[in-house]
């Protein structure tokens, strides 16, 4: 039979990274022609706090997605403010890719998301406001249920609201129940957010 | 208000059900049918009792706002219990000999490399000794392809027990009579898979959450990882399957378990629907 043992397994296996693991090299490497050696550098910079501004920098400029991939999810592990902060800077990108994979990393830190928020949910973008009630969706923060109702309370963007909304139906308690009303009076003529704001009012009251 | 409030047995609701299971859903991938309804009420009662929570709402909104994840961790493994015995999702083992591994020796040409196959989590050894059975039984050209097989845990007692190779009658009950009896020695009240399959089989201590332990594992064409990163947190599931995506070879593929989907993990790999199976594969052409 063709079944081998394996002469290449993990103890057998050379580590064949040309560059010094440390702070200057890995950054090196974060800009080799080579996506495998940029993955592996961003990789082990999860490991270095102070790494999280020459993640942001190469986010910047760096063009294969599973590259950007490995960064974000780096940034994510590092998550101070400097990678919070380039984290939401991906929300005004024209990447799709980029900005999704920004709204998911962005999930993972309520604490350090948090800080930032009242003032995404009040941008002049109505995208990156829509963008910030979609980071709610998975923020394991207690405020959450609060910034949704200041959202459908004060926006003036139907679609910001439909998100907002939507959401509170799952997040939302007795507290929402007067915004939800307002919000159906303000928009009495947009069907979904009727249709929305009634399922949220069901979801808030049924205890 | 009563001036003696009777305390209420604890329920779930028609619609805190719904609201649980679009959560959940939108979680882990996983959807309750409607005929799930007894099974996910009682573990959400169960969890609702052992945490102290005095209502549905009060317990959802501590799974869904605490902030370290762990009860939402604690209800995951509840409701999805896992067992390991010998071709377990055999719909998988099918795909790898009619369509996987058909269109690796398409694409490889004349290459003498070895093809090589990741088990991970090895557990008792049931999965890396059920593939090595499944491709000498299923894979005509198993005489001319060289495969390895390398399997790995994190927990060194489990695998030195899968290098012994013992395996309770519950573990092989699935198999045919004949695949017992052909790959395995009866040892008093368990069995032991035979010398030569313990012999190619090769087993190696990893953690895949650990970046120095995935970077000695590479240059594997199918990776099976099934119901194991269902029980990790959002970005360790996320760190494991980009290291997963450096350990495969260009148009290599892997396996996740059935209740798990790539797609809601990473954007790393292709969806590949073949006729026997979901699986996720790296580019061709990648890097």
């Amino acid at each position: 039979m063709a079944l081998k043992k394996t002469t290449s397994n993990a103890a057998a296996s050379a580590d064949e990274r040309q560059r010094p693991r440390d702070l200057p090299g890995l950054l090196t490497a974060l800009a080799d022609p080579d996506p495998l050696a940029r993955r592996w550098a961003a990789r082990d910079l999860a490991g270095l706090p102070e790494a999280s501004s020459g993640l942001v920098d190469r986010l910047a400029v760096e063009s294969e997605p599973s590259v950007i991939e490995v960064i974000l999810t780096s940034l994510t592990r590092i998550g101070d403010e400097r990678a919070v902060a380039g984290l939401t800077d991906c929300l005004r990108s024209d990447n799709t890719m980029l900005r999704n994979a920004a709204i998911e990393a962005m999930k993972q830190l309520p604490d350090e998301v948090a800080p930032w928020m009242g003032r995404l949910l009040v941008d002049p973008d109505p995208d990156v406001r829509i963008f910030a009630v979609n980071v709610l969706e998975s923020l394991r923060h207690p405020q959450v249920e609060e910034w949704l109702i200041r959202v459908i309370a004060e926006d003036a963007h139907v679609n910001v609201c439909a998100t907002a909304v939507d959401l509170l139906g799952e997040v939302g308690s007795e507290k929402a129940v007067p915004a939800l009303h307002a919000l159906k009076d303000r928009f009495g003529d947009e069907p979904y957010i009727q249709f929305a704001a009634d399922l949220a009012l069901k979801r808030v009251r049924a205890d | 208000m009563s001036a003696n409030p009777v305390s209420l047995p604890l329920a779930i609701s028609d619609e805190d059900f719904r609201k649980f299971r679009e959560f959940f859903y939108r979680k882990t991938g996983i959807l309750f049918e409607d005929s799930k309804r007894y099974f996910v009420d009682k573990r959400l009662l169960e969890r609702m009792e052992a945490t102290q929570s005095d209502s549905f709402r009060a317990y959802f909104t501590m799974v869904r706002f605490q902030a370290a994840g762990t009860e939402l961790q604690t209800l995951i493994n509840a409701m999805t219990v896992n067992e390991t015995y010998f071709f377990r999702e055999e719909y998988q083992f099918t795909c790898l000999v009619n369509s996987m591994l058909a269109e690796i020796v398409a694409r490889r040409g004349d290459s003498k490399r070895p093809i090589r196959i990741w088990s991970v989590p090895s557990s008792s050894g049931e999965e890396p000794y059920g593939i090595a059975i499944y491709l000498l039984e299923h894979w005509p050209q198993i005489d001319q392809v060289d495969i390895e097989i390398l399997s790995s845990d994190i927990d060194t007692s489990i695998l030195t027990a899968a290098r012994e190779g013992h395996f309770s009658a519950r573990s092989v009950q699935h198999l045919p009579a004949n695949l017992l009896a052909k790959y395995f020695r009866r040892r008093g009240d368990h069995y032991q898979i035979v010398d030569s399959l313990r012999e190619v089989v090769e087993f190696t201590r990893a953690n895949v959450t650990d970046p120095a332990d995935m970077r000695l594992h590479r240059d594997f064409d199918v990776i099976f990882c099934r119901n194991l990163l269902i029980y990790f947190d959002d970005l360790s599931r996320k760190q494991t399957a980009e290291s997963f995506y450096d350990a495969l070879n260009p148009g290599g593929f892997i396996c996740l378990g059935h209740s798990e989907s790539m797609s809601r993990i990473s954007s790393l790999f292709r969806v590949r629907k073949f006729p026997e199976a979901i699986v996720y594969q790296k580019p061709w052409g990648a890097r």
